[in-house]
């Protein structure tokens, strides 16, 4: 018969050397080989348990409890080292992995839209919401659309403030010169024109963006440049919703409260006409060298529009009004990015166009 | 226009600040660009009284004056001048002063004599622009007084801008007579000067036959003139006015311009031969005008001639021979109203332009023509001497822009302006010289001669506006309109999301840079009046402007660029013209710099092709681009025509070494243009089931000739995998080693999918022996060993 107590302390010799083992193992390769060597078909435990056999019936029992309580101690062992192991490898690897997060990231280099685009966008925008309809025109224009129809006679003083590129052997059918528009202005008479000849009838409220030239180039005039022309006509229309117009779309595009000042001016497409100020931008009306101490910056020319214009597309102006604007969009840019220089925009450095053009 | 505040104060009795004035006339639509204090120069000129007068020792030309200016001790100074003595009161800048012509005064010795001081001429005050010698004082001027006070000579002048409607507001009266209107002050009469008519003296004999264009002409001979400089107040006049003194008698019929708006000329009498004859010119006369011009008339110029020769181009300038210089004695004065179109077009033509064309032009009063001629006379004979003939008058005042009248409603102005208009604006309204009459909502209106701006309504809409102020006009927003949004065109918007960024370049360009990459064919269209060569023809294409611009970065240490811009081009036409919207890339340079991740990569055509792809696919568009070697300005081998569906749409390529070299470019440029108005609508997403089954894909690398279009090897292999493939393309390109001379190594990845089932290799075998087949027949290419 063997005796029990040498099993017993054989199982407890296993168990203190394999605990020995587990600890002195490094890798989770060599832990699995112990667990084959202590726990598996042919291991250490399975042999004690051989033995099992040759022991009285009443010690059986006794000895399948030790070797349980063995086996379960061997596990929690082995189970714990693993994680010891799994962790001190993860440790490794995350060290091994460290990277310099300070380099600088692998950017995709952005675009940019032009200052001018991002202006023309935020201001058409605006009028969009307030239900205006985008419209555009021809910038080759013939002289009854760039004058006439807008209450221009040839003759008249004003034509000549407008400084017109004319075009070599261009003429319209009846012979009229051809020139390069010198406002957006036209749009309002093609706009209307189009609107009635399509069967509309007022109200008709349209924002036109484009570009104008004007045989002008020095320092703060460019032969080139962009306006919007803006323009409702209904009944009943007054200049208080001019006014009203100007100061929501002033105060959206400057993202501020601005106010604003009208000044009687004269413009042969309106009657009255005004010019249109803002508060200063820059020193909030307290006057600085940008307002020229006034505390006012001149920002565009507006009125109610002229009934000979009305007349000259066929709407009663005695039934209906309305109000035009046409704006600057360099200048309103350049008050509203504190660009100091027009030409900036048509010199079109890519150091100027990254820093304010509308990264994408 | 310059206006000083003492000239306006005569016709109305101003109280406020001249800044307070310059708000008044902002507020009722006269531009104030300044409020400039010209005479602030002369601060520290102090009235002196001379005590003594000795030569100087050393100098014959010299004097020491001892000069009393109010203080304890007399000032010793030494004095250039001739024409001052014991007891005349003469201007002294003191120690410390600043002249009008920059000069400042200091303590010094002349000649070895001490001279604390300087005293004055009228040209060293800027009162004048020469002077002979010391600007003596009246002997009532307080001695140490400032003298710029006691000349008035401290005062304001407003630099105006009349828009051209105001013709009335181009002189002294006019503002005055807004700004006492608006003030509820008296605008003071006019002095209408008493002229001593002398009957013997014959009145000039005058013809008017173009009476549609001189519907009023005066003239009048004034014999006996001596002709000398005009007094320094009214020098100091037309200088702080920016006028220049020419000599007095001009002097005086400027500064009743000045004051009043009418323009008048005077002839030297005895340079005139026989009568004077206002009327239209044939076409073919000389005219040799007192700007130094010699012109050739054109028919229809309103002239006034005399026997022999063309004496004035009408209301613009005289000519050089009749004018009136320091010798005349006779004169004959003019004074007339023509037609401001006539004026207007005559002067454009010539491109001529006087104070007295830009008052014709918007318009004088009829009824200042005679007022003015009277004034003038006046101040003529009182200064220069000479007695005046009766005046010889063609044409009625009277007719001329009268008995015109509005009529509207009150109602119909408040709906225009927003407001209420109260029945006291009327009295504003009479002040301008409106006659007004109510009924109930209606008014009637007589507009005063002088507006030849007032005929409708609206007119009187500003008129009331403008006097109460638009900052009375409340902000009201309008009842706002729901239209159906507009699709916005984003063609810009989707061009910057590749990096590249946007450039707004001038639509002209020179007819060099338009000859780069269009022919000469005859459809440029050109500007009749250019600002330089560089800015001559409309172009034709977009490359030009972007190659200026990437020169332009490229000078400023940039290594590369990706521009794009999008705008119009213009070309005539058989049946006129027309203005096409394109989009235009261009690329140079490094498309990749140098990084701690990545090598450095110079932009090759690929770059912009992937650019211009990326471009048409957000769009919901495919290009086919086929290889086009005669692209005028492109490198043959690298530019293709862009084809959407059947359109040709675009062009892509390298641009020519020449160019490139001419423009100092070293690196290759890429340039591409889609023509946005020939774009067809794009496919719009269409959703399909995702696959269910995974999909096989497979590798076969070949062995081409080295021209095989990639383009059609992957057609061929579409066309040979059979329904299953769902994508192939090319994934490896290699030649040089390990593959023969005149070959390349191209490497197809092919996808098979179906939707119903898994698939075997049986299929994926299948496939790949139908593609190696079809390589060999259609390419005699066969897979790399």
């Amino acid at each position: 018969m063997a005796d029990i107590d040498a099993m017993i302390e054989q199982l407890d010799v296993i168990l203190k050397a394999a605990v020995d083992a587990f600890a002195a193992a490094g890798d989770r390769e060599a832990l699995q080989q112990l667990r084959v060597r202590y726990l598996g078909k042919k291991g250490a435990l399975t042999e004690v348990l051989k033995g099992v056999g040759k022991l009285s019936p009443e010690d059986r029992p006794v000895i399948g409890q030790h070797v349980n309580r063995t086996k379960a101690a061997l596990a929690e062992s082995l189970e714990q080292r693993e994680i010891e192991l799994a962790e001190k490898a993860k440790t490794a690897r995350i060290e091994a992995e460290k990277a310099d997060i300070t380099l600088p990231g692998r950017k995709k280099t952005g675009g940019a839209l032009h200052p001018v685009q991002l202006g023309l966008d935020e201001i058409t925008a605006v009028f969009a919401q307030m239900g205006f309809v985008v419209a555009e025109g021809p910038e080759i224009e013939d002289e009854f659309h760039n004058f006439d129809a807008l209450n221009i006679p040839p003759e008249h003083p004003a034509r000549a403030m407008h400084d017109t590129f004319f075009l070599k052997d261009l003429q319209t059918n009846d012979e009229q010169p051809m020139l390069l528009r010198t406002h957006t202005s036209p749009v309002q008479i093609r706009a209307m024109k189009r609107f009635l000849a399509e069967g509309g009838e007022p109200p008709l409220a349209v924002v036109a963006p484009g570009r104008v030239y004007r045989c002008d180039y020095d320092v703060t005039h460019s032969p080139m440049f962009h306006q919007v022309e803006v323009f409702k006509v209904d009944r009943k229309v007054s200049m208080a919703h001019l006014k009203g117009v100007l100061k929501h779309f002033l105060s959206t595009y400057f993202e501020k409260d601005v106010a604003i000042r009208l000044r009687p001016h004269y413009f042969p497409f309106t009657e009255p006409s005004a010019e249109v100020d803002i508060g200063c931008v820059f020193c909030a009306g307290k006057g600085c060298r940008i307002c020229k101490g006034s505390g006012w910056i001149e920002v565009l020319g507006s009125g109610m529009i002229h009934p000979n214009v009305l007349k000259s597309v066929g709407i009663d102006a005695q039934e209906f009004s309305g109000f035009a604007f046409g704006l600057g969009v360099e200048r309103l840019v350049m008050l509203k990015q504190g660009i100091p220089d027009l030409r900036l925009f048509f010199e079109n450095d890519v150091r100027f166009l990254r820093r304010m053009g509308a990264s994408r | 226009m310059k206006i000083p505040f003492s000239c306006l104060k005569k016709h109305v009795a101003l109280a406020e600040t001249p800044t307070e004035i310059a708000n008044h006339l902002v507020r009722l639509g006269h531009e104030v660009e300044a409020v400039e204090l010209p005479r602030a120069a002369v601060k520290g000129v102090r009235v002196g009284l001379i005590e003594s007068k000795i030569p100087h020792p050393d100098a014959d030309k010299l004097s020491l004056l001892t000069v009393n200016i109010g203080e304890n001790e007399p000032l010793a100074i030494v004095c250039g001048a001739m024409n001052m003595g014991e007891g005349d009161k003469v201007p002294v800048a003191t120690i410390g002063t600043s002249l009008p012509n920059g000069m400042k005064i200091k303590k010094g010795k002349i000649r070895g004599e001490v001279s604390c001081g300087m005293c004055c001429s009228e040209a060293e005050l800027g009162l004048a622009e020469d002077a002979a010698g010391l600007l003596i004082l009246p002997a009532d001027a307080p001695v140490g007084a400032e003298v710029g006070e006691f000349l008035e000579l401290e005062e304001a002048v407003f630099d105006l801008s009349i828009t051209p409607n105001r013709g009335d507001c181009m002189n002294v009266r006019g503002l005055a007579r807004d700004l006492a209107a608006d003030a509820g002050l008296a605008l003071a009469d006019i002095d209408l000067a008493e002229v001593t008519v002398d009957a013997t003296l014959a009145a000039p004999k005058v013809t008017v036959s173009a009476e549609q264009d001189c519907p009023l002409y005066m003239a009048r001979s004034i014999a006996g003139v001596t002709v000398s400089d005009s007094p320094a107040w009214m020098q100091a006049g037309l200088i702080m006015a920016g006028m220049r003194p020419v000599n007095g008698i001009v002097d005086v019929l400027n500064f009743i311009m000045l004051d009043l708006g009418q323009p008048m000329h005077a002839f030297d009498a005895d340079k005139l031969s026989g009568d004077i004859s206002i009327r239209s010119a044939l076409g073919g006369e000389n005219f040799a005008a007192l700007d130094g011009r010699e012109l050739t008339l054109n028919a229809g110029d309103l002239l006034v001639f005399d026997d022999s020769s063309v004496i004035a181009l009408a209301g613009i300038m005289g000519s050089q021979p009749s004018g009136v210089s320091d010798g005349t004695i006779n004169i004959i004065l003019e004074s007339a109203f023509f037609r401001q179109a006539r004026v207007s077009e005559t002067r454009r033509i010539y491109a001529m332009v006087s104070e007295a064309s830009m008052r014709f032009e918007r318009g004088v009063d009829p009824l200042m023509v005679e007022i003015a001629m009277q004034r003038a006379t006046a101040m003529i004979t009182n200064l220069f001497g000479g007695s005046a003939g009766a005046i010889t008058v063609c044409g009625e005042p009277g007719n001329i822009n009268s008995g015109r009248q509005v009529r509207c409603s009150v109602s119909h102005l408040e709906s225009r302006l927003g407001i209420d208009i109260p029945e006291a604006m009327d009295d504003v309204l009479a002040r301008m010289g409106f006659g007004i009459s109510r009924k109930g909502d209606d008014l009637q209106i007589d507009v005063p001669s002088f507006r030849h701006d007032v005929s409708i309504p609206e007119d009187i809409s500003e008129e009331y506006a403008r006097v109460i102020g638009f900052d009375a006009i409340p902000e009201l927003l309008p009842p706002l309109a729901t239209t159906a949004p507009v699709q916005k065109d984003t063609a810009i918007h989707d061009a910057v999301t590749g990096g590249f960024l946007q450039v707004v370049s001038y639509a002209f360009i020179s007819t060099s840079e338009q000859r780069l990459f269009v022919a000469g064919d005859g459809a440029d269209i050109e500007l009749a009046n250019p600002i330089s060569d560089a800015m001559r023809v409309m172009r034709r294409s977009v490359w030009p402007g972007l190659l200026n611009t990437a020169k332009h970065n490229l000078n400023r240490q940039q290594a590369g660029v990706a521009l794009v811009e999008q705008g119009r081009v213009y070309q005539k036409t058989e049946a006129g013209h027309e203005e096409n919207n394109v989009i235009a890339w261009l690329m140079t340079g490094e498309a990749q710099t140098d990084e701690w991740f990545a090598a450095v990569r110079q932009a090759d055509f690929f770059d912009l092709k992937g650019a211009v792809e990326a471009w048409l696919a957000l769009r919901g568009l495919t290009g086919r681009f086929i290889a086009d070697d005669a692209i005028q300005g492109l490198q043959a081998g690298q530019s293709a025509k862009i084809l959407i569906g059947r359109v040709e749409a675009g062009r892509i390529g390298r641009v020519d070494g020449d160019i490139a070299a001419a423009l100092d470019m070293d690196a290759p440029v890429f340039v591409a243009e889609i023509d946005l108005d020939a774009l067809p609508e794009g496919k719009k997403a269409k959703f399909a089931p995702l696959p269910e089954f995974p999909g096989v894909e497979r590798d076969l690398v070949f062995l081409f000739d080295k021209d095989t279009s990639s383009d059609a090897i992957l057609n061929a292999v579409k066309s040979a995998a059979g329904k299953l493939l769902t994508d192939a393309r090319v994934f490896d390109l290699y030649a040089g080693k390990g593959v023969p001379e005149g070959k390349i190594s191209l490497g197809i990845r092919f996808t098979l999918q179906d939707a119903k089932r898994t698939l075997t290799q049986e299929d994926s075998d299948t496939a790949s022996n139908a593609i190696i087949g079809a390589m060999e027949k259609r390419f005699a290419a066969g897979l790399r060993g």
